[in-house]
């Protein structure tokens, strides 16, 4: 460890341990769920970065969008991120989450995720290759050493649009509000 | 004088079983040929565990995993580590083998609170599963306390360290090989680790449990890990005066178990029981009758 | 040269058109109240497997084609009947008012299948229990499958009417 990072650890722990412990919550969005089995395995390693899938939402602080989210797994998608504890982490995958990928013209998909959720970046392609996962997750470092990965923090002061817009998308939702919607309201007014 | 031991054995026992921990992540990386996090990635883990912002499901949810943190810490003192044991009583063994259920009693209390499905097969399978090996497991520790006349695990070992080698002597062999045969069941390692399956019951009794929670778990985790390959180095293997041996004991016994633990799959819990109740015990009820057969 | 089973249909039925289908099956087509009728005479007559139920949207005739597929089971070691494999059983449904009964006494594994074509395509099947959506999470004007809801504009229109979130300006 150089010097460099080694006063990063003693400033500020708690940063330096979410960069090298990103576990992902085992979500399997869309299609792009193929590209997650290979970089987790013994040929593109993901555990020397720290990432390891974890089964419940509520060990996880990544959350990967692998692909299209048609409006049952936005419902879906939506209750587990609210369960993760923060700071946690999105990245979409694909083209889907960007501007709707290949079901732009779909009337069941959703065309831009950060609409109903906040993402803290986006992988091009169809489906991205395990380096560039590493790639992702190595870019995602830089963002939380300059503290621009910010999406839980997004979510908690627009909340009101948040839901706004997922209950214009999907009707009723079952879940309460995961704010108080009053005291959000008068923040982003 | 002995306070400070009362202090520093537990965090002796935490650090190296946070230690065995990231051995056995690396351990089995480099068995499946890759290359596998770094052996202090537990620290990071929980660090960053500690600083997430936890749900809490009640007071009997916070007290569960502290619960069981505590007993695990109160077994640490119980436990000779080398020449350290701050608490040198008679009744030792006795003692650490009834403070040994107050770790699974403390995650079942918690899991329990969780009001998950999940957690409450895993707790089920968690308690299903001490059933099974606490049965060989009594016998192997009848037979060690039959063959030395005594229940103080410091005797037991001042007593093995005049044995050749520091193995256990002739007559103890049996109940040595039914206590290797459940030492994965003992420490939650494939083919014995149903209770927290992420691909069945997602991580069965923790997956409620977030931020400073789960961080407590896995501190009681390495602590678990530390008092079980202690107890069986201290029973079987005679202990040691020196911390740096008894030390390369247990790391001798842990690569072991960690090798079970890369190269079997997962036992459902019925066929785990059948197992535990069937070999390992027959084995640990004949080192019984060895020993005191060899007694005369 | 006839098979044997479409003179035994026609004998029956006096309002079906039989003939040769793809794939070796039989190509029956009924008016809308034989259908069950005639499922029920296949069904004893040993095609006791239905395989799909699915519609097409004849616009320009401004009728909705309900086609049926049937099949028997080969018992292990046998060889199909020469001749006939399956039948494609279809029946037209006038455009602004689809309606039909339902085959779930015949067949129950009919259900999600007209569940689907009900959500879908719009067609009501009349008897069955349970006509609730299967796969869509939204009601929509048009029914999606049919060849006049232009999905483009939907979306452009819909999707486009959620605003992006941020900063109010």
């Amino acid at each position: 460890m150089d010097r460099n990072q080694f006063i990063k650890w003693i400033e500020s722990p708690g940063k330096m341990a979410h960069k090298y412990s990103l576990h992902a919550v085992y979500f399997s969005t869309g299609c792009g769920i193929i590209e997650v089995p290979p970089s987790i395995t013994a040929r593109w390693d993901a555990e020397r970065f720290g990432v390891i899938p974890t089964a419940t939402p509520r060990h996880a602080n990544l959350f990967l969008i692998t692909g299209y989210v048609s409006l049952k797994t936005l419902r879906a998608i939506i209750r587990t991120y609210e369960q993760m504890p923060e700071p946690k982490f999105t990245v979409g995958f694909g083209s889907c989450p960007i501007n709707g990928g290949m079901y732009y013209d779909s009337y069941n998909t959703i065309k831009h995720l950060d609409r109903y959720m906040p993402i803290d970046g986006y992988i091009a392609g169809c489906m991205p290759r395990p380096e560039a996962i590493f790639i992702a997750v190595t870019h995602l470092w830089t963002l939380i050493d300059k503290d621009m990965a910010d999406g839980y923090k997004r979510y908690r002061k627009y909340y009101a649009q948040y839901r706004a817009n997922q209950e214009r998308v999907l009707g009723r939702l079952e879940w309460p509000p995961l704010f108080p919607l009053e005291k959000v309201h008068e923040a982003s007014a | 004088m002995r306070i400070l031991w009362f202090i520093l054995s537990p965090l002796i026992a935490l650090a190296v079983g946070l230690f065995f921990l990231g051995l056995a992540r690396k351990f089995l990386a480099r068995t499946q040929w890759r290359y596998g996090p770094p052996i202090y990635q537990p620290l990071i883990d929980i660090l960053r565990f500690f600083t997430q912002k936890s749900v809490s499901h009640g007071a009997v949810f916070d007290l569960g995993v502290i619960l069981s943190l505590a007993g695990s810490f109160i077994v640490v003192l119980f436990l000779p580590f080398g020449g350290i044991c701050p608490l040198q009583s008679s009744g030792g063994l006795l003692v650490i083998l009834y403070m040994m259920l107050l770790a699974p009693l403390g995650l079942a209390l918690t899991a329990g609170e969780a009001a998950n499905p999940n957690s409450s097969i895993g707790v089920s399978r968690m308690f299903t599963l001490a059933l099974g090996y606490e049965v060989p497991l009594l016998l192997v520790v009848l037979a060690v306390m039959a063959r030395y006349d005594t229940i103080s695990i410091v005797e037991i070992v001042a007593a093995q360290r005049e044995g050749v080698s520091n193995l256990a002597t002739f007559p103890l062999v049996l109940a040595g090989i039914a206590y290797i045969m459940i030492l994965p069941a003992l420490l939650g390692l494939r083919p014995f680790d149903v209770m927290q399956a992420p691909q069945e019951i997602s991580s069965g009794p923790l997956a409620e449990l977030g931020g400073r929670y789960l961080a407590l778990a896995q501190l009681q985790h390495a602590v678990n890990m530390f008092i079980v390959v202690s107890l069986f180095v201290n029973l079987m293997w005679g202990g040691s005066s020196n911390v740096l041996i008894f030390l390369l004991k247990m790391i001798a016994v842990l690569l072991f178990v960690l090798w079970i633990n890369a190269s079997f799959p997962r036992l459902r819990i019925d066929q785990a029981i059948r197992y535990l109740w069937r070999w390992p015990t027959l084995i640990a009820f004949l080192g019984l009758l060895l020993v005191e057969v060899m007694r005369k | 040269m006839k098979h044997p089973l479409e003179v035994r249909l026609a004998s029956v039925f006096k309002d079906i058109r039989t003939g040769p289908g793809p794939d070796g099956r039989l190509a029956v087509a009924a008016p809308a109240e034989s259908v069950v009728p005639v499922l029920t005479f296949l069904k004893e007559d040993g095609f006791d497997f239905l395989q799909l139920v699915s519609c097409v949207d004849w616009i320009r005739e401004d009728q909705i084609e309900v086609v049926y597929l049937l099949s028997k089971y080969v018992p292990a070691g046998g060889e199909a009947e020469a001749g006939v494999t399956g039948i494609v059983l279809k029946t037209r449904v006038p455009r602004a008012e689809p309606v039909l009964a339902t085959s779930i006494h015949v067949f129950p594994v009919a259900e999600p299948y007209e569940r689907e074509m009900h959500e879908l395509f719009g067609v009501t099947f009349e008897g069955h229990p349970r006509l609730i959506p299967l796969l869509l999470e939204r009601e929509y004007k048009i029914p999606p499958f049919r060849k006049d809801f232009d999905t483009r504009k939907y979306c452009e229109d819909f999707f486009g009417s959620v605003p992006p979130v941020g900063e109010k300006k």
